[in-house]
């Protein structure tokens, strides 16, 4: 039975006619045709998947669809601004080599966005917490801890 | 030539994946496009004795439903000895038995379900020892060519000799002889495998692909049509590319499956694995069983070795059966060993097959090698880091297989490693903490395991002062993107930024043999060099000719705004003489006056100047180059120089076990690796970093677990690839000896990095507790098992 | 095609009769991160799911020298409480490497407990914290204690129609130290191999044993407590013989088997060896807690 949902996704209201047993990432991906989160393992286990729920990352390939009605979802798409300006989360995982063959990066840097709202000057240890449910088989994960560094050293040059 | 771009560590350039627009295989939609399943066998060896579609048929949505039955009867792998949809039998788990083809994923998925096989089993065999015997079960009966099978191993005699290792070995001061094993891993890449195939109007196969040889998997794919009598040609587009660490070097049984379908059909059909299909249906490294012989002087200098090696081939033949061809490169010339004997035999089984990995046999040789290597130096009394050191590769040298080395700073490598790893206080030190180290060799310049190892590129100057290079290699993520740009740059005076890079369709890109052996930097890096003399030349060319007229004009221009302004006196003649000029940051000036502010232009005028002159008179800048390296192809004795160059390194490690439960802590990892020149050291960092990582999880945890055929774990969960929390505190060097054979001096870096990772930690598990484990992966419960084993003897 | 019907009650009154509606057909779900994929892996396939994520009475942490616990609390808000990390360290041990942070966002201590995996993390902590499960029902309500919650593999008391509403953890008492540790492969996003929880309750010597709870997980069908080990502990000096000992007996009553993701043999090992580790812990940690 198709049921029709209401949320906002990057600042934006739609409206999509869902089926109760798809997956948020198989609305955002097909439906909306945001292909930016990646479906990996369909499991939960991979987090390329992650987006963000009302400014907390989750696993969209097993989010129940209908959950999300009514809230703010916020995914890879939306960081940019409107001219096309990078997020100095995307800027920094560019000047720091933590993107190799992108299938991780956009669940990887929402991950990294939802951390760094909360925490602007992460250790190690917290960043690869955060990150601990975002798998990457290219980098080895250290390029990537150095981009978030470099990226929580930009986000905060900004805010002065 | 100079280091304006290359050797920087340039920001990568692919805005496209920070911002979710690349597209990859997953992203694609076609219109009136079809999704693909397949149907795999629950069985490890059977009789198919018949498949009931007929419920699936029905399905509302379902546009087609194939099987062996009702498709034509082609052989394919490199072998012959598959076909895409089985017929006769099923010889292990995951054959294919029938694909569907349905209006939307979900239908298809409940088409799938209604089929129903009727199977009759057969006996199996699991174990590669005993499917060598006379009277074990033969998975296949007949050969590609129908001619019947007398037994399981296949028709590859690997072999290569040098010397006399017999005589060697009786001379030998001191030798060890043991047995090592290896076992399935998965590339596991984070985009899983998938298609798109759809016929045009002339019957031409358009296939977009996630593979890394477009070229060779066009080729296959137009001997499919034609074996299926498709009148047809293929094209291959390219998308971006989730990762591939080798496994996107064949054509695989779902993209036949997929060509099929969309025969059937008329309409796009689109296959996407699923995770388990990924880690099931998608085939894993080669696993290998060695006895590894190996005999030293009293100094400790090698003389000979001799391995004998048994693959377990699996049901099918794909790319693992020839990572023997690359083995031999180790076997032979990883450190200098006058006398070799190595053979390798493949048989098949009803496990899983095999393909490419990261390294291709080179991390399941030097494993094998490396841990030897350490019992021999034990053996001889010698401390393992000086007994590398005494049989070190040195530049300049031919190994017994014909290897040409140029640079090697091998040497080198065990320096830093010794210096970081503070080895000489660290090793043989009290409790259980230990050091290892292992070494490594690896193609550099090329390799050509094919007729050609070729690669042709066009660079085409706009207007705008832009270049787009059209070029028919492939990224699997390693940045190549931000190389080319780097070196295109560099190599014609234009920037990084005026670079486009255009790949990914074998109707207008030139051929190119692949992405694979860590060849891509390099062999491109060559292309560039050539196609950049010729395009700089005909640049230089069109500027001797407008330089003058272009500049005065500018100056009339600007006189006739502005009355006060004088028109500078100057000497114009040197600019019509090419050779005196010279294009950088894409500007063209005088090479003897290069801060004249007048005599300069940007090379974008030049180029549109040429463009508009005219009446007949037009003309654009396009150059070509097809390079293709001085390497040889291996003769029939497994002998010649395959590579321009070899790449060598070092990885040491420090770690701790933990002695009650076995478990093991890297504490500190130092990887030293030679690449010739840097291009870009971030990048350089980055393949080092990721392959380490790749290389430790093959070294300690990651293992397809096979159970009478079946994979046991076929997820990420059970899957143990290391998560960011595994933290390995790693250090790379990088060792720049400036390779002369390679464009701006470099080698290939793409695979080394996970070549010695394994034996590095076996070797540092020994020094800390005393027990060696020769399978892979080490899991803390071999370990445990071995102590408790070592307790009780002592 | 495959599919069913997902509602979102409010109240739990709501959620209670919708359950009593749908019967059978019906399962609850809240986080969903265990109940999605088996679903997509077809091990559960009901035609009406009954999500709880909504019913917020169900998401609650109240620390009041006892503890209560809402079902429907998320182990992210568990892992970043800092009276939970306080005063129940063992419950903070448990979810903090429990998934990943994308999974504690959604997953349930409730859902976690009712899943009732052998694995469960949430478990052994749990059972030796002695907790109290209260369940309702539109027939009414009853309270069992964790140790007798578990039936058997992936299965409870609970009845169709019951929804377990909170955990009740009575507080502990002093030179309390309490303790999880999760034996894994790899140090995130694993299932443990073998767990082990430990609560002791040390007389004022900080050294001998008053009350010894001792939980495993993946150590038998379901998370159990060595009740045998616990009391031959209580009443001794905590030291390497006695705990070497203790570790023996609950090898005695555990019964681990042999899967995919270890071997008998190597959980035995394990609870011996762990179980001295985490004993250790807990001394630490009443130490600690003494010397504030």
């Amino acid at each position: 039975m198709k049921k029709t949902i209401g949320f906002s996704v990057n600042g934006n209201s739609v409206e999509v006619e869902v089926r109760p047993h798809w997956p948020l990432l198989r609305v955002l991906r097909d439906e909306l045709e945001l292909t930016g989160a990646k479906p990996g393992c369909g499991e939960g286990e991979c987090g390329a998947c992650t987006v963000l729920v009302d400014g907390i990352a989750v696993n969209s390939c097993i989010y129940p669809v209908l959950e999300v009605e009514g809230r703010e979802v916020a995914t890879i798409e939306g960081l940019a601004d409107k001219d096309n300006r990078l997020h100095p989360i995307q800027q920094a995982f560019l000047d720091k080599a933590g993107v190799q063959c992108g299938f991780c990066t956009p669940g990887m840097i929402m991950s990294v966005k939802a951390l760094l709202e909360e925490n602007l000057n992460p250790t190690e240890d917290q960043i690869r917490h955060a990150v601990a449910g975002n798998m990457c088989r290219c980098t080895g994960y250290v390029q990537i801890i150095e981009s978030v560094r470099h990226a929580a050293g930009l986000m905060s040059q900004s805010k002065e | 030539m100079g280091d304006l771009f290359v050797g920087k560590s340039h920001a990568r350039v692919d805005t496209e994946k920070v911002t979710g627009r690349a597209e990859f295989i997953n992203d694609i939609k076609l219109p009136r496009m079809l999704y693909g399943k397949i149907l795999y066998s629950d069985r490890p060896h059977a009789r198919i004795k018949n498949i009931d579609t007929s419920a699936a048929e029905k399905l509302p949505g379902v546009r087609a439903v194939l099987t062996g039955f009702n498709t034509p009867d082609v052989p394919v792998g490199f072998l012959g000895d598959q076909k895409a949809l089985k017929k006769d039998k099923v010889r292990q788990y995951r054959d294919e038995v029938a694909a569907v083809a349905a209006v939307d994923e979900d239908i298809a998925e409940e088409a799938i379900d209604l089929i129903k096989v009727e199977y009759e089993d057969l006996p199996t065999v699991f174990d590669p020892k005993e499917a060598l015997k006379k009277d074990a079960p033969l998975i296949h009966e007949f050969d590609a060519r129908g001619k019947p099978r007398r037994n399981n191993i296949l028709p590859l005699p690997w072999k290569l000799t040098a010397g006399d290792v017999d005589a060697a070995r009786d001379a030998a001061a001191y030798t060890v002889k043991d047995e090592f094993s290896t076992t399935w891993v998965h590339q596991a890449c984070m985009g899983t495998s998938g298609g798109i195939a759809h016929f045009d109007t002339n019957n031409n196969l358009i296939f977009r692909s996630v593979t890394n040889v477009p070229f060779g998997g066009k080729d296959r794919l137009d001997m499919f049509l034609k074996n299926c009598k498709i009148s047809g040609q293929t094209r291959v587009l390219t998308p971006f590319v989730g990762g591939s660490f080798g496994s996107k070097l064949d054509t695989d049984i779902y993209e036949f499956i997929l060509v099929l379908l969309a025969w059937e059909t008329k309409c796009p059909v689109k296959i996407i694995f699923s995770r388990k299909e990924e880690f099931v249906a998608s085939p894993p490294r080669q696993p290998t069983i060695a006895t590894v012989e190996h005999g030293c002087d009293k100094d400790g200098k090698l003389t000979f070795r001799h391995v004998d090696m048994l693959l377990d081939n699996g049901a099918y033949t794909s790319w693992g059966a020839t990572t023997p061809s690359v083995m031999m490169t180790s076997m032979s010339s990883l450190y200098r060993v006058p006398n070799i004997h190595y053979v390798a035999t493949c048989v098949y089984t009803n496990n899983i097959y095999a393909q490419a990995m990261r390294g291709y046999g080179n991390p399941q040789s030097t494993f094998v090698i490396e841990q030897s290597m350490d019992q021999l130096a034990e053996e001889a009394g010698i401390d393992p880091m000086e007994f590398r050191r005494i049989n070190a590769n040195v530049p300049d040298e031919v190994t017994p297989m014909g290897l040409k080395i140029t640079t090697c700073p091998l040497a080198e490598c065990l320096d830093e490693v010794e210096k970081k790893l503070d080895w000489k206080n660290k090793h043989g030190a009290e409790g259980a903490r230990g050091v290892g180290v292992a070494s490594f060799i690896h193609v550099g310049g090329g390799a050509r395991v094919y007729l050609s190892d070729g690669q042709g590129i066009i660079l085409k100057a706009d207007d705008e002062g832009k270049i787009t290079m059209i070029t028919g290699g492939t990224d699997q993520g390693q940045g190549s993107e931000t190389i080319i740009r780097q070196m295109v740059a560099e190599a014609t005076g234009f920037r990084p930024d005026d670079v486009n890079i255009f790949l990914g369709d074998t109707d207008v890109c030139p051929w190119d043999v692949g992405t694979h052996a860590s060849r891509h930097a390099f062999i491109t890096g060559h292309a560039i060099l050539l196609a950049a003399e010729d395009f700089k030349r005909k640049i230089l060319d069109l500027a001797a000719t407008w330089m003058q007229n272009l500049i005065q004009a500018n100056f009339k221009r600007k006189a006739r705004r502005d009355p006060d302004f004088e028109i500078p006196q100057l000497d114009y003649v040197p600019l019509s003489n090419p050779d005196n000029l010279e294009i950088q940051n894409g500007a063209v000036f005088l090479k003897d006056d290069p801060e004249n502010k007048h005599l300069r232009l940007k090379v974008s005028q030049i180029l549109r100047k040429a463009h508009m002159v005219g009446t007949g008179k037009g003309e654009m800048v396009i150059s070509e180059a097809f390079y293709d390296p001085p390497n040889e192809m291996l003769d029939r004795e497994g002998k010649g120089n395959l590579s321009c160059c070899y790449t060598f390194g070092t990885h040491g490690v420090e770690v701790e076990v933990d002695t009650e439960t076995g478990q093991v802590t890297i504490l500190k990892y130092v990887a030293a690796h030679d690449v010739g020149r840097a291009i870009n050291p971030m990048l350089v960092d980055g393949q080092i970093f990721g392959a380490s990582v790749m290389g430790t999880g093959y070294g300690l945890t990651e293992e397809i677990l096979v159970q009478d055929g079946r994979v046991m774990n076929p997820n990420l969960l059970d899957y143990k690839m290391l998560t960011a929390k595994d933290k390995i505190p790693m250090e790379s060097v990088i060792i720049e000896p400036i390779e002369p054979t390679g464009p701006f001096g470099a080698k290939g870096i793409g695979e080394p990095a996970c070549v010695p990772s394994a034996p590095a930690i076996a070797n540092a598990i020994y020094d800390a507790v005393g027990v060696r484990i020769k399978d892979l992966p080490i899991t803390p419960e071999k370990i445990l098992a071995a102590l408790k084993e070592k307790k009780a003897g002592d | 095609m495959r599919t069913f019907e997902y509602l979102k009650p409010v109240t739990v009154q709501e959620a209670l009769d919708l359950l009593d509606r749908y019967g059978e057909k019906a399962r609850l779900i809240a986080g969903g991160t265990d109940a999605m994929v088996m679903w997509k892996q077809k091990k559960i396939s009901p035609d009406f799911f009954i999500s709880l994520r909504n019913v917020t009475d169900l998401n609650s942490i109240k620390v009041q020298g006892d503890l209560t616990i809402g079902s429907g609390t998320t182990h992210r808000s568990l892992e970043l409480s800092p009276e939970i990390r306080k005063d129940f360290p063992v419950i903070t041990d448990a979810v903090v490497n429990l998934g990943s942070v994308q999974v504690r966002n959604s997953a349930t201590i409730g859902g976690n407990i009712c899943t009732a995996a052998p694995s469960a993390d949430t478990a052994p902590p749990l059972l030796v914290l002695e907790t109290m499960v209260n369940i309702i029902a539109s027939k009414g309500g009853r309270s069992v204690p964790i140790d007798e919650f578990f039936t058997g593999p992936s299965q409870t008391v609970l009845e169709p129609g019951e929804i377990v509403t909170d955990f009740h953890i009575a507080r502990p008492l002093p030179n309390t130290g309490m303790a999880y540790w999760k034996h894994t492969r790899r140090k995130a996003m694993d299932l443990p191999i073998l767990g082990v929880a430990a609560l002791i309750s040390f007389e004022d010597d900080l050294k001998t044993c008053k009350k010894v709870r001792i939980g495993l997980g993946v150590a038998a069908p379901t998370p159990m407590r060595a009740k045998q080990a616990e009391a031959f502990l209580e009443g001794k000096v905590l030291e390497a013989g006695v705990l070497e000992e203790a570790g023996k007996i609950a090898v005695g009553e555990a019964q681990p088997r042999t899967s995919v993701r270890g071997s008998e043999w190597y959980r035995k090992e394990l609870i011996g060896v762990l179980l001295k580790r985490v004993a250790l812990i807990c001394q630490e940690r009443a130490k600690g807690a003494a010397d504030k």
